[in-house]
C-alpha cells in the first residue's frame, strides 16, 4: 500500500551519537524487508524512523510521494508489534486489539466485527476478555500480531517480534509471520538479529553495521555473495571459516603456505596481493571431487543430523559441516574436497569483497 | 516475629486510641488519676461545644467562669475552628488538584521524551527539596506581601505547591519510567498523541503512584504549619492546625476539647485512605511485558 523511501537519512541524538549515517533505501510496496545486524546496529532505529516514533535529523523519508519527515507517529498509517508485546495491561485482549481502532474513529460495529475477525484468524478469540497477564508468551505475541493486522495499515513493521519466544514456538511463528505476510499483502519491515528469520522471512534483506548499511540483496544474493566480511560472517552457521594468504602468480589460484585453492573467478594478476578466503562451513563435501584441503583434526562435534567438524589448515583454526557418515577420529588427519566455485575472496585490509562489487 | 507487631501496634496505636477515648471525656474525668481508657461518662459535650462554640469574650477576670455549655474551659478561640477546617480543606484539595495538573505531565514528559536538558531538569527538581524550609520562611514571606496575598489562602496554595510539586514529580517519574517504553511507543502507533497516551495508558496504569500523590500532597498541606503560621493571621485564613495550636495557648487549656478537636482532624486524611485503599494495589502491570 505504500512504498517506504529514505533518502540519505541520517539520525544524531542530541548528545551527538549519530545511529544512522546516509541511509538511502526504497522499499517496495507489498515487500518484505528485514533490517539485519547486531545489536546498536541503527536497525531498530530505521524502524521508529518509519513509525514516526524518533524524529529523522537529516535527509528525507518519504511514504509513496509524501514527506514524512515532521509526520507525527499517531498521523502514520503504520503498525508495530514489538519484541516485549507492549500490551497495555490494564486493558483487556478485546480493547488492546480495538484500542488502535477507537483512536482513529471507526464506528463500534465495525471494530467488533474486524477485532473478531483478527482474532479468529490468529485462533485467539477464546482469550478476548483475559488481561495480558493470564496469557502464555505465544497468547501475547498472538495478540500483539492482532493489535497490528487489525489496523489493516499501509506498513507493518515488527521489532524483534519473535525474540522472547522459546525456539520451537519461533520456528512456528515464522511460518505464520510469512503467511500473514501474503495475505495481508502489504509492505512489511522486519528488524531482527537473527540470521535465519532472516533468510527465511524477507524478500530482500538490508544487512547494516553501526548505522551504516553494508548490503541490500535477496537472501541469496547475501547469502551467496556477500560484499564484505562483515556481511559474509553475518550470515551461516557455523559461520563462515577465513585463512588469510595471498593470490597466486597468475590470479587464479590462493595460496598460503601448503595450501592452493582455485578461485570461483579469475582476479586479475596482482600477484603477491594479500587476500583473506571465505569458505563456508558447509562448502566441503567428503565425496566430492574438488581440490582438496589438507588439515589435522581437532574437534569432532556430532549434532544430530550433521557434525562439526573443527580443523587445523597451515596452523588456522578451520570449523566445518559434514554429514554424520563420515567417520573420523580428533588427531587424524584429514584432506578435504573443497566446492571451489562457491569460495569468497576478500581484501585482506579491508574486507571488501574482490568477488562481488 | 507476630509478638513484635503486635508491640509495634500498640507503640503506634495507644497515643490515638488515647485522642480519640480522652476526646468523649469530660474535662474532669481526662484529669482523673489513674486515667479511664474507656470513658465512665461518656459525652458529645467536646463536639457540640466545637460545633455551637458561640462568639465570647474571654479576660483574665472572667477566665475562671468556664463555658455555659460545657461547664468546661473552652478556649476563646474555640468558634475559628470549624471555619479553619474548611480553610485547610480548601487549600489541600486545591494543591492536590494543582500537584495532578501540574505533576502528571511533567513526570512523564521528564520519564519519556527525550529532550536536552531533561536530567538536568529532574536533578534540579530535586535539588530544591534539599533546602529546609525555615530557610525559605523569609523569601517566601517577602514574595506573598508584595504580592498582597497576606492573608489570604492562595499564599498556602502557592507555598505548598512549591515544597510538594517536586516531591509529586519525583514519586511520578520514577514510577513512569518503571513502565516500559515500548507501551509509549504502542500507543503513538495506535494513533495516540502524547497527551492521549499519558492520559489513556500511563495514568490508569499509574494509579498507585497517583494515590501515592494524593495522599500525600494531601497530607502535607493539611498539616502544615510553619508556613501557615507566618502567612495567616486572622480567622478568615487560618488552617487547622494553627486554630488547634491556639487553643494550647489560651487564658485556660481544656486538654478534652483539644483532643476533641483533633479527633475532627483526623477524619479527613482517615477518610482519604479509606477511598482510595482499593487503588493502593500493586502488580498491576504485570504482564505489560515480558519478565
Amino acid at each position: 500500500m505504500a512504498t517506504i523511501r529514505f533518502e540519505s537519512v541520517g539520525k544524531t541524538y542530541p548528545n551527538g551519537f549519530a545511529a544512522l549515517e546516509n541511509l538511502s533505501l526504497e522499499i517496495a510496496d507489498r515487500e518484505f524487508v528485514v533490517l539485519l545486524g547486531p545489536s546498536g546496529c541503527g536497525k531498530s532505529t530505521t524502524l521508529n524512523l518509519i513509525a514516526g516514533l524518533e524524529d529523522v535529523t537529516a535527509g528525507s523519508l518519504y511514504f509513496d510521494a509524501t514527506l514524512m519527515n515532521v509526520v507525527p507517529a499517531h498521523k502514520r498509517d503504520v503498525a508495530m508489534v514489538f519484541q516485549s508485546y507492549a500490551l497495555y495491561p490494564h486493558k483487556s485482549v478485546y480493547e488492546n486489539i480495538a484500542f488502535g481502532l477507537r483512536m482513529r474513529g471507526h464506528p463500534k460495529a465495525e471494530i467488533e466485527q474486524r477485532v473478531r475477525d483478527a482474532a479468529r484468524s490468529l485462533e485467539i478469540e477464546p482469550l478476548l476478555e483475559r488481561r495480558p497477564h493470564q496469557l502464555s508468551g505465544g497468547q501475547r505475541q498472538r495478540v500483539a500480531l492482532g493489535r497490528a493486522l487489525v489496523r489493516q495499515p499501509q506498513a507493518f513493521l515488527m521489532d524483534e517480534p519473535l525474540s522472547n519466544l522459546d525456539a520451537a514456538l519461533r520456528i512456528a511463528m515464522r511460518a505464520e509471520i510469512k503467511k500473514l505476510h501474503q495475505t495481508m499483502r502489504t509492505t512489511f519491515v522486519y528488524v531482527t538479529h537473527d540470521q535465519a528469520e532472516a533468510l527465511t522471512l524477507a524478500d530482500r534483506i538490508v544487512v547494516m553495521k553501526e548505522g551504516v548499511i553494508q548490503q541490500i540483496g535477496t537472501p541469496e544474493e547475501i547469502y551467496d555473495r556477500p560484499k564484505n566480511t562483515f556481511v559474509a560472517s553475518f550470515l551461516g552457521n557455523p559461520p563462515i571459516n577465513y585463512l588469510e594468504g595471498s593470490l597466486s602468480q597468475d590470479g587464479r589460484r590462493f595460496v598460503r603456505g601448503g595450501v592452493s585453492l582455485p578461485l570461483p573467478i579469475p582476479l586479475p594478476v596482482q600477484a603477491g596481493r594479500p587476500v583473506r578466503l571465505g569458505i563456508r562451513a558447509e562448502d566441503v563435501d567428503p565425496k566430492g571431487t574438488g581440490e582438496q584441503l589438507g588439515g589435522r583434526i581437532t574437534s569432532v562435534l556430532p549434532v544430530g543430523s550433521d557434525q562439526f567438524l573443527g580443523v587445523e589448515v597451515e596452523g588456522a583454526a578451520l570449523f566445518f559441516r559434514v554429514g554424520r557418515e563420515v567417520r573420523v577420529h580428533e588427531g587424524e588427519n584429514i584432506s578435504l574436497p573443497v566446492n571451489a566455485n562457491r569460495l569468497q575472496v576478500f581484501d585482506a585490509a579491508s574486507g571488501a569483497s574482490l568477488l562481488w562489487q | 516475629m507476630f509478638f513484635s507487631s503486635i508491640i509495634f501496634l500498640v507503640y503506634v496505636l495507644a497515643p490515638v486510641a488515647w485522642l480519640l477515648s480522652s476526646s468523649f471525656q469530660g474535662e474532669a474525668e481526662i484529669t482523673s488519676r489513674p486515667p479511664h481508657w474507656i470513658p465512665h461518662q461518656p459525652t458529645l459535650e467536646n463536639f457540640e461545644a466545637i460545633f455551637q462554640a458561640r462568639e465570647k469574650k474571654v479576660t483574665y477576670e472572667t477566665r475562671r467562669a468556664g463555658d455555659p455549655a460545657t461547664g468546661g474551659y473552652i478556649p476563646s478561640t474555640a468558634r475559628n475552628l470549624i471555619p479553619s477546617m474548611w480553610n485547610s480543606l480548601v487549600v489541600a484539595v486545591a494543591v492536590v488538584i494543582l500537584n495532578l495538573v501540574v505533576g502528571v505531565p511533567a513526570a512523564y514528559a521528564m520519564a519519556k521524551i527525550r529532550f536536552i536538558g531533561r536530567s538536568t531538569s529532574i536533578y534540579f527538581m530535586l535539588t530544591t527539596r534539599v533546602i529546609p524550609d525555615i530557610a525559605l520562611v523569609v523569601p517566601f514571606f517577602l514574595f506573598i506581601r508584595t504580592f498582597g496575598l497576606l492573608d489570604h489562602l492562595g499564599s498556602l496554595v502557592i507555598t505548598y505547591l512549591a515544597i510538594t510539586v517536586p516531591f509529586s514529580i519525583f514519586i511520578l517519574v520514577s514510577y513512569f519510567e518503571s513502565l516500559p517504553d515500548e507501551l509509549d511507543k504502542a500507543a503513538r502507533v495506535d494513533g495516540c498523541s502524547r497527551l492521549q497516551t499519558l492520559t489513556r495508558v500511563y495514568v490508569p496504569l499509574a494509579m498507585p503512584a497517583l494515590v501515592a500523590v494524593v495522599l500525600f500532597t494531601f497530607l502535607s498541606s493539611w498539616n502544615e504549619f510553619l508556613l501557615a503560621l507566618m502567612f495567616t493571621q486572622t480567622p478568615a485564613s487560618q488552617t487547622m492546625p494553627i486554630v488547634v495550636a491556639s487553643f494550647a495557648s489560651d487564658f485556660t487549656i481544656s486538654f478534652a476539647f483539644i483532643n476533641a478537636a483533633g479527633v475532627l482532624a483526623v477524619i479527613p486524611p482517615v477518610l482519604m485512605a479509606i477511598i482510595f485503599e482499593r487503588y493502593i494495589v500493586s502488580g498491576l502491570t504485570a504482564g505489560a511485558v515480558k519478565g
